[in-house]
């Protein structure tokens, strides 16, 4: 029988604010142990939190960047769990009011991923566990995170990856995250069930934790989903639990501790007042993004007619779209921009922290006074390669490269003077094309070109040409 | 209904030891704090409201940056300590 995969994300973004999210400590990453703590933090009786404003307007950032209603009213609860990672006991979290609900990614395929919510969170503190002992380090207690949680929508592995991209995209686009996976900065649990191709029910799930990158994501999806179909085939069922991946073995196992007893035993936080968010606020967050990279997708492809591969370069990063924004002011073809920056520029970009860093010596503006001096016909098609890559290479303007006389082309009587040199110098070749060879024609444009030191407009020289031969 | 199972349960969750023998009157107890509790099931409420006792809303701190305690500060009552983390020694 063959069976569909159906998946649901959680994924925990924590948000890249200054400080934590109930008090004044840091958030930056590392430090020595429990420096970057205070009572707050490390949850002293007697000691009150104080919500971050900056958390609250991130979360609805991230809110508006995936299409969620924001809630007008929301508020902060009590999640209780033992655990040596929390020193209070309980997360403060959100329960029944988040500030975000209801949003959707669109993949590339088409397909819609809903977002059931995005609420705000405290992070909990780092274990390293070592013989039976466990050492904590509470640093990380406290930096602000967002939940984000979609509807059990992907059938593919590649729709798990591509969402998981997108959301990376997305947050660091807006500016709320960094959204490394590595550093732990992005975390994603995945719920994983199978069931018979055509089948409307839900199977059974479970969910894996621990992966710390896409690549990992997809393996343990494979191997989970392998798992849960071997499992059913021989005759056996799905049991819900918590898996942990073994990036090492590639497997999933069980995982057990704080995940025995779930007993959250939610209920409101007293020592923090209501989040009210009226509409206003909203409005003027969401006049203050960015447009988004799907945004700008679309406009690409659909107003300038850039091919859906060149746009989703272009997309990738905010620091190449805001480039190839600027390169294009004015011009006729932003596509000629478009085929330098993914054709040259590129080229000196090897790895993605360089692209995402987009650290190119030539300008926006000075790659947009090029295109220009190339669309007025003032420098020729088969210079600009080459005067680019001696722009690249020295931050200089395209004027140091092309000299006054090349920008003012070859006037009439010099191209016919030229052709003409060109046309008593091959008759082979000039037979050749009255004989019906096209391509003859070729080889005497050739010719004019290298009397011209290619300042010769290769379309004029061929309507010269055809012309004087006859 | 409180029964001996919530007990055990709450006693798990808390990760206190609960004698068997103790487990009746215990359920005893705690069924008679939560019929005290259900008093306020009788209060008048306004339904489809929701806010906190003082009616607040929206406090909030800037995102700035203050100082933070020195590591044997946020140590000094730890129960166990060991190379600038607190300690939590594996249960035997």
């Amino acid at each position: 029988m063959k069976y569909e995969l159906v998946a649901g994300f959680e994924t925990h973004v924590e948000l890249s604010t200054e400080t934590k999210i109930f008090c004044s400590c840091t958030t930056a990453f590392g430090g020595d142990p429990n420096t970057h703590c205070c009572p707050v933090c490390i949850g002293l009786p007697g000691t009150l939190p104080k919500l971050n404003e900056k958390v609250v307007e991130y979360a609805i950032m991230a809110g508006l960047a995936t299409n969620c209603e924001i809630a007008g009213i929301a508020k902060m609860d009590r999640k209780n769990y033992c655990y040596p990672d929390l020193p209070k006991a309980y997360q403060i979290s959100q329960y029944d009011k988040p500030l975000c609900q209801h949003g959707y990614i669109r993949l590339s395929n088409g397909r819609k991923i809903r977002i059931l919510r995005i609420h705000i969170e405290e992070d909990a503190g780092k274990l390293i566990h070592n013989h039976g002992d466990t050492y904590v380090d509470y640093n990380r207690g406290g930096v602000p995170l967002i939940e984000i949680v979609t509807e059990p929508d992907f059938r593919s592995i590649d729709e798990a990856k591509e969402y998981v991209e997108r959301l990376q995209q997305t947050m660091r686009w807006i500016g709320i995250s960094d959204c490394r996976m590595q550093e732990g900065s992005m975390r994603c649990d995945v719920n994983i069930s199978v069931r018979p191709e055509g089948s409307e029910k839900l199977g059974t799930r479970t969910e894996i934790k621990n992966m710390n990158s896409i690549t990992n994501i997809a393996k343990a999806m494979e191997y989970e989903y392998e798992r849960q179909c071997e499992l059913i085939e021989s005759g056996g069922a799905v049991v819900q639990e918590t898996l942990r991946y073994d990036d090492a073995t590639g497997t999933t196992s069980s995982m057990r501790s704080k995940e025995d007893a779930h007993d959250y035993r939610y209920f409101r936080e007293p020592d923090l007042v209501t989040i009210a968010v009226p509409r206003e606020r909203v409005n003027e967050i969401e006049a203050r993004l960015p447009e988004l990279p799907g945004q700008k997708f679309t406009r690409y492809t659909q107003t300038f007619e850039i091919p859906e591969k060149d746009a989703a370069q272009l997309t990738k990063y905010r620091s190449i779209a805001e480039y190839f924004d600027q390169a294009i002011e004015g011009l006729k073809s932003p596509k000629t921009a478009s085929n330098f920056i993914i054709g040259q520029i590129f080229r000196r970009l090897e790895t993605e922290a360089d692209k995402e860093a987009f650290d190119v010596r030539t300008t926006a503006k000075q790659l947009n006074e090029m295109c220009r001096l190339l669309e007025a016909g003032k420098l020729k098609n088969n210079l600009a390669k080459k005067t680019l890559e001696q722009m690249l290479d020295t931050g200089k303007p395209v004027t140091e490269f092309i000299s006054e006389s090349d920008m003012a082309g070859l006037d009439e009587n010099t191209l016919t003077e030229y052709c003409q040199n060109a046309i008593n110098a091959m008759p082979a070749a000039v037979a050749d094309y009255k004989g019906g060879k096209e391509k003859a024609l070729m080889a005497i444009l050739g010719n004019v070109m290298k009397q011209s030191r290619g300042r010769a407009d290769a379309a004029a020289v061929t309507a010269k040409l055809k012309e004087l031969i006859g | 209904m409180v029964t001996r199972e919530d007990i055990e349960n709450i006693a798990l969750l808390s990760k206190l030891f609960v004698d068997e023998k103790d487990l009746d009157s215990l359920t005893e107890e705690m069924q008679k704090i939560v019929s005290f509790a259900d008093t306020i099931n009788n209060a008048e409420v306004r339904t489809g409201e929701f806010d906190n006792i003082n009616n607040l809303s929206n406090v909030f701190r800037a995102d700035e940056v203050l100082p933070s305690l020195p590591s044997a500060e946020i140590l000094k009552n730890a129960p166990e300590q060991a190379e600038d983390h607190f300690l939590v020694r594996k249960r035997a």
